[in-house]
């Protein structure tokens, strides 16, 4: 059935063009890579380890500018650190000194809101993620898995158009991952939270598939895309047990190998 | 204590630019020396709270002009590759260098600049306090910068945390730990400092600041006793009192700066946790010491965002090294060229000898003592943390209090050789003890049940475990006594008490007397300049080596 063109594919919200990445004059570790995601997609990056993930993420994030080639938001070319994105950590990266309320509060401090706003807004995160009651509690008292839900909040709270998050589930233990998975999963999916592009990079490839639109593969040395999979037509949600998810996990790993 | 960098031969630059610094602060200085006409200090008793208050002013005026720039510096050095290459050999030189003798070179410069006034000789005394406080907080900030968690300073980046907001949410923090750590040892210094830094002498003339230091100095050198020991108790209780109610405070406080290990009790030093105990220490943290801090973290990253706004700065700082390292070889050329060569000139190697022998045996002599002390304090577990409070308090007496005693000695007739190398020793002695001890506490427990398991006890212990557990901190203890040694020999190899001059020939001697008595500006820059290259050369011959070879094969595995 044709549409009409209006309501065709979204409009690209990031694009890579070219984009590579070196160390020191010789040595490319990344690229070049051309990658474009669309508005409200959930893409996943997936490889093995040393292929350049993170570097791709940093680049995205505008906390690294790529060697050669441009990245684009909304069309515009990033010059600086990319404040339409926000992004959550392996190792949560919260500050030690700060209170969990001033953690999550930290971006909207940087951009000018005044302090009761900040409060306000940051107030409503903790409590999107489940953390109310915790918000005068410093990190060090937190579980690993309430680290990570403040690393959460303080990234959906900048309201950002595009989460990135660098592998955030890998150092929390497996009931704790699921359940912080589908939490992601239902902020994506809820009317409240502004934030519906989310940008993960993780090397489980059925957390790739249990979460994302779309799982871009890529390949080391340097780190290149190797692979696009369109996991559109996979309805959700994607019990692990489902056979058309464990035969999508299983081609997948075909796939890698 | 700072630990040791890996040696670089950029090295080199840093030493050039510093002789350097020293002639062009020979020139200036000389140019224009009046003296600042000082009675003698008023000796009443009861005008002693007024010249601790004075010795107080010049302490905290040093330390706040050193802090903000270690702050600045170790910044800069973290961020900037280019800064960094400038600024770290240059800091390296520098606080090997021993800064008594730099101490006429200072006073000459801020003499002339203020035309022999007061102010003149007060700049002096604060700018030589303060180059005492300021290598090792420097590199404190900088060793704490690059070591701070990848992710962290990303996160600060993304979040867009700049400027202001960025030194208080991020590098202020960050850096409180190492900087109140590097606090106690540079007040330490500030105070062995100060009193050597409230008489000054340079050539005839002579000024006195009044203070504490100088009141001290002066009871010693007209010897009345009862003065002495009045002075000795303002000085040791000031000290011990900051210990209890400012840092132990403090540390508590910074407890929450410091990064989590995982399974691992907080890292608080152990002074502030006997002091956690106490009902007084704790309420003072809570009331008056926290709200300060977080006062104090924003109004100093107010400060420094505006600073860090214009980025030139930096490069412009970077750059003043290299220009005056031009100025500074033209100047050297001047002095040594232009003029025929004084004959003491001569007599320098076999100086710095002696002195070389002395320090030696005083790093040896600390070694010695410290091993089986650090030994029988771990080993009496109801005492230690006390003992280690305790040992710290006492490391932060000025050794320069320990100067009457050795007056004593002298006048019983222990010939000025034995006192030297007691008074250097005085120094020495603690930075290793401190280091040891330390180390000694933190052998792990299992470890000294294994050994106990395999039948090693006593000497065999001390051999097989002990040792080679303490012995990167004891090369570190030895290195910090190495360089705090030279400072003393300018100090105790030529004596002014009671009206009398005791000396003993060495390198310190000789550059006090071209400074006090002669003025003889050659021999000042020939024998400061001996000095520093000897320190550096043993630095870099000796110590880095060992200290590296040690390091390797006695870490104790995380
Ligand atoms: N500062 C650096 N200097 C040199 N090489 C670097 C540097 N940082 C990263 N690399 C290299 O870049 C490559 C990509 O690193 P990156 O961290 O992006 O990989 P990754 O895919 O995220 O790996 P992992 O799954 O282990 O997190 C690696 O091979 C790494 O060795
Ligand atoms: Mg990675």
């Amino acid at each position: 059935m044709a549409s009409p063109a209006s309501v065709a594919a979204p409009a690209a919200l990031l694009r890579l063009e070219g984009v590579e990445q070196f160390y020191g004059q010789k040595i490319r570790i990344l690229g070049p890579i051309d990658l474009e995601m669309r508005e409200a997609e959930f893409l996943s990056l997936v490889g093995p380890s040393g292929c350049g993930k993170s570097t791709l993420l940093r680049i995205v994030a505008g906390v690294l500018t790529p060697t050669v080639g441009t990245v684009r938001m909304g069309g515009r070319p990033l010059k600086d650190v990319n404040t339409r994105a926000a992004m959550v950590f392996q190792s949560f990266a919260l500050f030690p000194w700060l209170k969990v309320v001033d953690n999550v509060a930290v971006g909207l401090e940087s951009r000018g809101l005044p302090p009761r706003e900040r409060l306000k807004k940051a107030q409503k995160y903790i409590d999107l993620v489940g953390l109310s009651g915790y918000e005068r509690a410093y990190p060090r008292e937190l579980s690993r898995g309430m680290k990570q839900l403040v690393g959460l909040a303080r990234a959906l709270a900048v309201e950002p158009e595009l989460l990135c998050m660098d592998e955030p589930f890998s150092a929390l233990d497996v009931l704790t991952a699921r359940t912080m998975r589908e939490l992601v999963l239902d902020l994506w999916a809820s009317p409240v939270v502004m934030t519906k592009s989310i940008l993960l990079v993780t090397h489980s490839i059925e957390e790739a598939v249990a979460m994302s639109d779309r799982v871009v593969v890529l390949k080391a040395n340097p780190g290149r895309i190797a692979d696009e999979v369109d996991l559109r037509g996979l309805p959700r949600p994607r019990r692990p047990d489902l056979p058309q998810v464990r035969e999508t996990v299983d081609r997948m790993y075909a796939l890698l190998a | 204590m700072a630990s040791r960098r890996p040696a670089s031969y950029s090295v080199d630059l840093g030493l050039i630019f510093l002789i350097g610094a020293v002639v062009v602060g020979l020139h200036l200085g000389r140019s224009s020396l009046r003296p600042y006409d000082a009675p003698e200090l008023d000796p009443r008793p009861a005008l002693l709270p007024l010249y601790l208050l004075y010795s107080l002013a010049r302490l905290a005026v040093a330390y706040l002009l050193a802090v903000g720039l270690a702050l600045v510096t170790g910044q800069l050095a973290a961020r900037s590759p280019f800064a960094r290459r400038l600024i770290l050999p240059t800091l390296d030189v520098l606080q090997s260098v021993p800064i008594l003798g730099f101490f006429p070179l200072a006073v000459g410069f801020f003499i002339g600049i203020f035309h022999g006034s007061a102010l003149g000789v007060e700049m002096a005394a604060v700018f030589l306090i303060f180059t005492s406080m300021f290598w090792n907080l420097a590199f404190g900030v900088y060793e704490s910068l690059i070591t701070l968690p990848e992710e962290l300073a990303l996160a600060a980046g993304q979040f867009g945390l700049r400027g202001s907001l960025r030194w208080t949410r991020l590098i202020l923090p960050a850096v409180v730990p190492s900087l109140l750590y590097n606090s106690l040892v540079s007040w330490a210094n500030g105070w062995y400092f100060l009193i050597a830094s409230e008489i000054i002498a340079v050539g005839p003339a002579r000024y006195t600041l009044p203070g504490l230091g100088s009141y001290l100095a002066q009871a010693v050198t007209v010897g009345r006793n009862h003065e002495t020991v009045l002075a000795l108790g303002v000085l040791i209780a000031t000290t011990v009192g900051m210990h209890l109610l400012l840092w132990g405070p403090l540390q508590i406080w910074a407890e929450r700066f410091h990064f989590e290990e995982s399974g691992d009790r907080p890292r608080t030093p152990r002074m502030a946790r006997v002091l956690g105990r106490s009902r007084l220490v704790r309420w003072l943290t809570r009331t008056v010491v926290a709200p300060a801090g977080q006062e104090a973290i924003a109004a100093a990253g107010k400060l420094l965002g505006m600073w860090g706004a214009s980025g030139w700065w930096g490069g412009a700082f970077a750059l003043l090294l290299p220009a005056s390292l031009l100025v500074a070889v033209f100047k050297l050329y001047g002095l040594f060229v232009s003029r025929p060569a004084s004959p003491e000139l001569a007599g320098i190697p076999v100086d710095l000898l002696l002195s070389l022998v002395r320090v030696a045996l005083g790093v040896v002599v600390s070694a010695a003592v410290s091993i089986p002390l650090a030994w029988a304090l771990a080993r009496s577990t109801r005492v230690r943390g006390a003992a280690m409070a305790v040992i710290q308090i006492l490391a932060s007496i000025p050794a320069t209090a320990f100067f009457p005693l050795i007056v004593i000695l002298l006048r019983w007739g222990i010939g000025m050789n034995a006192a030297a190398v007691l008074l250097a020793l005085t120094t020495m002695f603690w930075y290793v003890l401190f280091n040891v001890a330390g180390a000694a506490y933190a052998i792990p427990k299992q470890m000294d049940e294994a050994a106990l398991g395999l039948g090693l006890r006593g000497r065999r212990y001390l051999r097989r475990v002990f040792v080679p557990a303490v012995l990167p901190s004891l090369i570190t203890g030895c290195v910090t006594a190495w360089g705090a040694g030279w400072n003393a020999m300018i100090l105790c190899e030529y004596l002014e008490a009671g009206r009398r001059v005791y000396q003993v020939r060495g390198i310190g001697a000789t550059l006090d007397r071209a400074t006090y008595v002669t003025g003889d500006m050659q021999v000042v820059a020939a024998s400061l300049a001996s000095m520093v290259l000897l320190i550096i050369l043993v630095n870099r011959s000796v110590w880095d080596p060992v200290y590296r070879r040690v390091a390797e094969r006695y870490k104790m595995e995380a």
